[in-house]
C-alpha cells in the first residue's frame, strides 16, 4: 500500500494537509483516507539470536512481517530465510499466541503483500516449550532466530521415544523417493535425521552441528545435498545404515520405557 | 524424469502408507500438548503422495485398481504397526487403519 506523508498546516477556518497534485493511484479526489501521526508507529527493535548479518532487503521484509503480525504476543522468524543469500523457499514464522489464529489466512495475506511464500506455525508458549523439549528439529530451528521479544527458553530435553519415532518418519521418504526429490527436500529429511541422532546422544542440536555431522556421518557436503548433486551410492548406503540404527534405538527405547 | 504408471503407484503407496502410519502413531502419543503440536506434521509424506497422485491417470476419477491399492496400503501400515507393537508400543489401534486409509484415499480420489 502506498503511503503519503504530509504536514498539518494552519488554515483560516480549518487546518489542512497538502498532498501533491501528481500522486500515486488510490488518492483520487473524493477518496477516503486515514490520517494518523507518524510518531505513533512504534519502532520494533527485534532480538537477534546467533545472526551476524542480515541483508538489508531481508531486514525490510522482516520489519513488514513484524508490523503486519503485531497483534501476536511474540513473532519468531527462523529457518533458511536467515541464511546468507536468497536460496530460501519460504519464510518460517512462528507466532506465539494463546488465541486461535488461522495460519492459512496469514500465509495467504503475507504472500499477497510481499510476494513470498510463508510457513506460519501458531503455538502457545507451553506448546513451544514442549516442542523444544521433545523435538530436535525445533531446537535446531530455534538455535538461530529473530524475534519481536526475547524468548525465555527454559527447558530440559525429554526423550520421548514415541515422539522421536514420529519425527523419524519424516526422514523415511528419502530412501524410497531419492530420484524424485528436490535437493531442498533431501536436505530437510537429512537434517531431521541428523537432528534426531544428536538429540538421542544428548548433544547440542544447532544448524552448525547438523551440517558438521552430515559431512562426518553421511560423507556428503550440505551444499551438494541442497544442489541435488549427491554421490547416490555412498550417500544412500550411509543414510539407510544410520536410519536403521536410529530406528532400532528408538524401538528399544519404547520397549524399555521413556528416559 | 519419466516414470511409468506402475512405478508411480508404488511411490504413491509408499508415501501414503507413511502418512497413514503417522496418523495412527500420532494417536498413540499420550500427551495432549504434543498431539496438538503435531497437527501439520504428517503432511510431508502426504504432500509427496499427492504429487504422485496428480500424475496417475485417471486424475479426476476413481482408479480402476483402487481396491488392490487400498489392500496393499493397509497391509503395509499394519506390518509397520505390528513391528512396533511387538516392541512394546501401547495405545496402537489397528482398527483405525482401514478408516484412515478410506478417508485419505477418498480425499485423493483413489476410491
Amino acid at each position: 500500500m502506498v503511503i503519503l506523508v504530509g504536514k498539518v498546516s494552519k488554515g483560516t477556518l480549518m487546518d489542512q494537509i497538502y498532498i501533491p497534485k501528481e500522486r500515486p493511484l488510490g488518492f483520487e479526489i473524493g477518496t477516503h483516507v486515514i490520517i494518523k501521526p507518524t510518531f505513533e508507529e512504534e519502532e520494533i527493535k527485534p532480538v537477534y539470536c546467533n545472526i551476524d548479518k542480515l541483508e538489508s532487503v531481508k531486514v525490510m521484509v522482516m520489519q513488514k512481517i513484524f508490523s503486519e503480525l503485531d497483534f501476536a504476543d511474540n513473532i519468531i522468524i527462523t529457518g533458511s530465510f536467515l541464511e546468507k543469500g536468497f536460496q530460501f523457499n519460504d519464510i518460517d514464522v512462528i507466532l506465539i499466541d494463546g488465541r486461535k489464529i488461522d495460519s492459512n489466512k496469514i500465509e495467504l495475506n503475507l504472500g499477497r503483500l510481499l510476494g513470498l511464500e510463508f510457513h506460519i506455525t501458531v503455538l502457545d508458549y507451553p506448546s513451544l516449550l514442549k516442542g523444544l523439549e521433545t523435538d530436535p528439529l525445533y531446537q535446531a530451528m530455534l538455535s538461530r532466530y529473530i524475534a519481536k521479544k526475547r524468548i525465555i527458553m527454559k527447558y530440559k530435553n525429554e526423550i520421548n521415544y514415541k515422539v522421536l519415532d514420529l519425527h523419524l518418519l519424516k526422514s523415511k521418504p528419502l530412501m524410497e523417493n531419492f530420484d524424485y526429490l528436490t535437493g531442498n527436500q533431501k536436505y530437510g529429511m537429512t537434517r531431521n535425521l541428523i537432528a534426531i541422532f544428536l538429540f538421542l546422544n544428548n548433544r547440542k542440536v544447532s544448524n552448525e552441528a547438523i551440517n558438521n555431522e552430515i559431512k562426518k556421518l553421511l560423507k556428503e557436503e550440505t551444499e551438494n545435498i541442497k544442489q541435488n548433486v549427491i554421490n547416490k551410492a555412498i550417500f544412500l548406503k550411509e543414510y539407510k545404515g544410520l536410519y536403521n540404527k536410529i530406528f532400532s534405538r528408538i524401538l528399544d527405547g519404547v520397549k524399555n520405557g521413556s528416559e | 524424469m519419466e516414470v511409468n504408471r506402475k512405478k508411480l503407484i508404488n511411490l504413491f503407496i509408499e508415501n501414503i502408507s507413511n502418512a497413514i502410519l503417522h496418523r495412527i502413531l500420532e494417536k498413540a502419543v499420550e500427551d495432549d500438548v504434543i498431539r496438538r503440536y503435531y497437527d501439520k506434521e504428517f503432511l510431508n509424506s502426504f504432500e509427496i503422495a499427492k504429487k504422485y497422485r496428480e500424475k496417475i491417470n485417471p486424475v479426476d476419477d476413481k482408479l480402476p485398481d483402487s481396491s488392490e491399492i487400498k489392500g496393499i496400503i493397509i497391509k503395509r501400515v499394519n506390518n509397520e504397526l505390528k513391528i512396533r507393537i511387538s516392541k512394546g508400543y501401547k495405545n496402537i489401534d489397528l482398527s483405525l487403519v482401514e478408516s484412515a486409509a478410506n478417508t485419505i484415499l477418498s480425499e485423493l480420489k483413489i476410491n
